[in-house]
């Protein structure tokens, strides 16, 4: 049986769910063993193969409308679409954002904080993407698998990911299932 | 009996008794969030939902009793995908972030629901509508974010403690809990018991001490006995890594059944001090460290010379709040050793008590409640919140006090005679259920003759009546013949934690050290009084047992590190008689003895052995 493939990117995140993925230790060698890793934001190739991938891993919320595009290509060419991590399940940080007007937060990003230089203005530029209200992932596109936790307990992902890696769906309950 | 069938399994129980106590006590839990064993079923929730073969709908198990031959299932595939959807409309309704809430990971029900239902997401996203914050509170936070509109709370607040500060305003999804008609809970009635904190199944209402400092499942819990006063409450001790997060009421404490006042709950975790932590001797006139041979030795050569001189030799003064097996070392060595005859407890004045006759339990049952010489508002709460519970039931409430009761504010009849003239109002009272005159004595007492023969009629009306007495000796008279004539219980109350067994161990004098050559003072982790301060202020030798540092310590000559009554262990005998254990919910740091050890061992020094049966005195 050929290698699933597997491909990774993040969204609005705090690259957590990443560290504690590294968190898995030696164990990340027998994981390459069993995948053929694609697409992620540390290799060089920086999206899904157009031809299709077996697994697609999401981290953070969606943020923007490039982290729309980002969630959307990845459910285009991924058989199964992982979750992972918090922000990407619910929302999580990021989506304390919404309890504001989304002007005041990005007056506060880009004016008002201490460390600005007076004058500066909230960026513009037409080939920016537009921030919108923070989404889970599954609010954007169609989520197959979703693990909860900020971040994740490493167990919990080799859990998944060897499961993944193994053709088998994960089950997340018991100790494997925490939210926080 | 009523005989049913839950999930297969034959039952039987009570009439009356509901679908989900029938299946707990069958061992068959169900999952359930706005249902607490204490309160009153309120079916707000909904995820308590079970199959009733023949009924048209899924049924909520808190509020349905039983009848005979009912089937019930609990957990078919119909009855959890009902349970996900609650849980789901429950996750949308406000904002529920595990992440940066502190009572996830173990202490949250509603999280435990979700993981119990295997739930990974939330199928519906809340709609970020912010709700208000209320931290206006000393102790405890109010985050209707985390309200699930259970109204545990609300109903522990009435029901259990009588206060009736909490309630909601609006409707639906506009539901808000609220402090009386929406103010601020720092500037409500709150009397801040904590009960609330503790029934909330979700971090809605954390306390400010303990949040954010560990979790369920990282932290110890240690069963107790509050120190402070004599109810005797039972308390948990919740620690991590020897620090104290958190004390909760003891639901299975028979005296107080999970309920704790403000001064058990939050004031113990208040900043105590600096903490003493070896022993200090005085050289050249400043207090030094020294070891703890050196600190017995200065002690008992300056003690023992004294032993057996009333008049000019010692005074010795202890906490209540010290075990029952250090208050009776401290009086063997310094009754029958040494022979002081001055023993006397921080309690000022030395309580006097009135004879009990009943215990705290028949104010559950009292239907008639005469409170004489005693501020259940103030001291003994808890018992206070068995009265005030009561009266929206029915029962009348009867308070007798020369001075300011706040109890009086709750009472069906406030009778205020004159200074010194309560055994007259309460002889008022006799005389009127006698149907004799009662003019003469009400006039005696200060009090209105029609105000007395009211009392007389709500008491000849009571089946059950109760009489709560302060600790003033003068009322036990009036009050005990009171008590014949309606035959009620006399329930007294008086002093701290374990003032009943410093009383049989005869430690019940007035403390007055002036002209004396040497005291102790057994403080414990006691704040001294600046009365205390003057009176051994100018006394030559001064020993002082205390856990912190203070004016008092700063005056002593020789100081021993003791410790508090969360290291403690030993027993508290409460008002009532009932001896119960003190558990160790914190270790003692390395150089810091027991108080019961620092008298053991300076008994020895002096050639004394210490032998008296703790015991045997109660």
């Amino acid at each position: 049986m050929a290698k699933p493939k597997v491909c990774d990117d993040w969204l609005a995140g705090c690259a957590g769910c990443e560290m504690s993925l590294l968190d898995i230790d030696e164990r990340i060698l027998q994981l390459v063993d069993l995948v053929d890793l694609r697409s992620t934001p540390i290799t060089d190739l920086k999206v899904p193969d157009e031809s299709g991938v077996d697994v697609g891993i999401l981290t953070g919320a969606i943020n923007n409308t490039y982290n729309e595009e980002v969630a959307h290509t990845m459910r285009k060419r991924a058989k199964i679409l992982v979750a992972l991590g918090d922000c990407a399940v619910f929302g999580g940080v990021v989506a304390m954002r919404n309890f504001f007007k989304l002007e005041d937060a990005l007056k506060r990003a880009y004016v008002d904080t201490e460390s600005t230089e007076p004058g500066s203005k909230v960026p513009s530029d037409p080939e920016l993407a537009r921030p919108t209200v923070v989404k889970a992932v599954g609010e954007v596109v169609k989520v197959d698998v979703n693990v909860p936790g900020c971040p994740p307990d490493a167990d919990v992902i080799f859990y998944v990911l060897s499961e993944l890696a193994q053709g088998r769906m994960p089950e997340l309950k018991g100790e494997l299932l925490h939210w926080h | 009996m009523v005989n049913l069938k839950i999930d297969g399994q034959e039952i039987s129980a009570p009439e009356g008794t509901t679908v989900l106590r029938a299946a707990e006590a069958a061992g068959i839990a169900i999952p359930k969030l706005c249902d607490h064993k204490e309160l009153t079923p309120y079916g707000g929730c909904r995820l308590c939902l079970v199959e009733v073969e023949g009924a048209r709908t899924l049924q909520p198990s808190c509020t349905l009793p039983v009848s005979d031959k009912m089937v019930v299932w609990t957990n078919t595939p119909q009855v959890r995908e009902a349970r996900r959807f609650v849980l789901s409309l429950i996750f949308s309704e406000r904002n529920h972030f595990c992440m940066y809430c502190p009572v996830s990971g173990g202490d949250c029900e509603l999280q435990n629901a979700a993981y119990a239902e295997g739930m990974t997401h939330w199928p519906l996203q809340p709609n970020w509508q912010p709700y208000p914050v209320d931290a206006s509170h000393k102790d405890f936070v109010l985050d209707n974010n985390r309200c699930i509109l259970c109204r545990r709370c609300i109903r522990a607040c009435g029901e259990l403690v009588g206060n009736f500060t909490l309630g909601v305003e609006e409707r639906g999804a506009r539901t808000m809990v609220i402090a009386d008609l929406g103010v601020p809970l720092g500037e409500s009635t709150c009397i801040a018991c904590g009960t609330c904190i503790q029934v909330c199944p979700t971090g809605a209402l954390i306390d400010r001490a303990g949040a954010y400092r560990g979790r369920e499942k990282d932290s110890q819990k240690t069963a107790s006995i509050c120190a402070g006063c004599s109810i005797g409450c039972g308390v948990v001790l919740i620690t991590r890594d020897n620090n104290l997060l958190r004390i909760e009421g003891d639901w299975d404490a028979p005296v107080n059944q999970g309920l704790l006042c403000e001064l058990g709950r939050f004031r113990p975790l208040d900043d105590p001090g600096q903490r003493i932590l070896t022993p200090l001797v005085r050289k050249d006139g400043a207090l030094k460290a020294a070891t703890w041979e050196e600190a017995i030795g200065v002690t008992a050569a300056k003690l023992q010379p004294l032993a057996g001189k009333n008049g000019s030799g010692m005074a010795a003064i202890a906490s209540p709040r010290l075990t029952a097996e250090t208050l009776c070392a401290f009086s063997e060595l310094f009754a029958t050793k040494l022979g002081s005859a001055q023993l006397a407890t921080t309690d000022d004045p030395a309580p006097a008590p009135v004879p009990s006759t009943g215990t705290l339990a028949d104010l559950h049952q009292a239907d008639c409640v005469v409170v004489a010489g005693a501020d259940l508002v103030a001291n003994h709460q808890v018992a206070g919140f068995f009265i005030k519970r009561a009266v929206p039931k029915g029962t009348r409430l009867i308070v007798i006090d020369a001075g300011e009761s706040q109890m009086k504010a709750l009472a069906d009849c406030a009778i205020t005679p004159n200074k010194g003239g309560e055994p007259s109002a309460i002889a008022g009272i006799v005389a009127a259920l006698k149907n004799q005159a009662v003019d003469v004595l009400a006039a005696h007492s200060g009090a209105p003759a029609d105000a007395l023969a009211k009392a007389a009629s709500m008491l000849a009306a009571a089946k059950t009546p109760v009489i709560v007495a302060g600790p003033h000796k003068h009322l036990a008279g009036a009050l005990s013949e009171l008590a014949d004539t309606v035959a009620a219980k006399i329930v007294s109350v008086y002093g701290k934690a374990n003032t009943r067994a410093a009383l049989a161990y005869k430690i019940d004098g007035a403390f007055d050290p002036k002209g004396k050559q040497a005291v102790f003072v057994a403080l414990g982790d006691e704040k001294p009084t600046q009365k205390l301060i003057q009176q051994v202020e100018h006394v030559p030798f001064v020993v002082v047992q205390a856990a912190y540092t203070s004016q008092l310590t700063a005056v002593a000559d020789v100081v021993f590190p003791v410790e508090t009554w969360a290291e403690q262990e030993g027993h508290f005998v409460n008002v009532e008689g009932a001896v119960q254990r003190v558990q160790r919910g914190l270790i003692p740091p390395d150089e810091v003895w027991s108080s019961a050890r620092v008298l053991h061992v300076l008994a020895q020094k002096m050639g004394y052995e210490l032998t008296a049966d703790w015991q045997r005195s109660l």
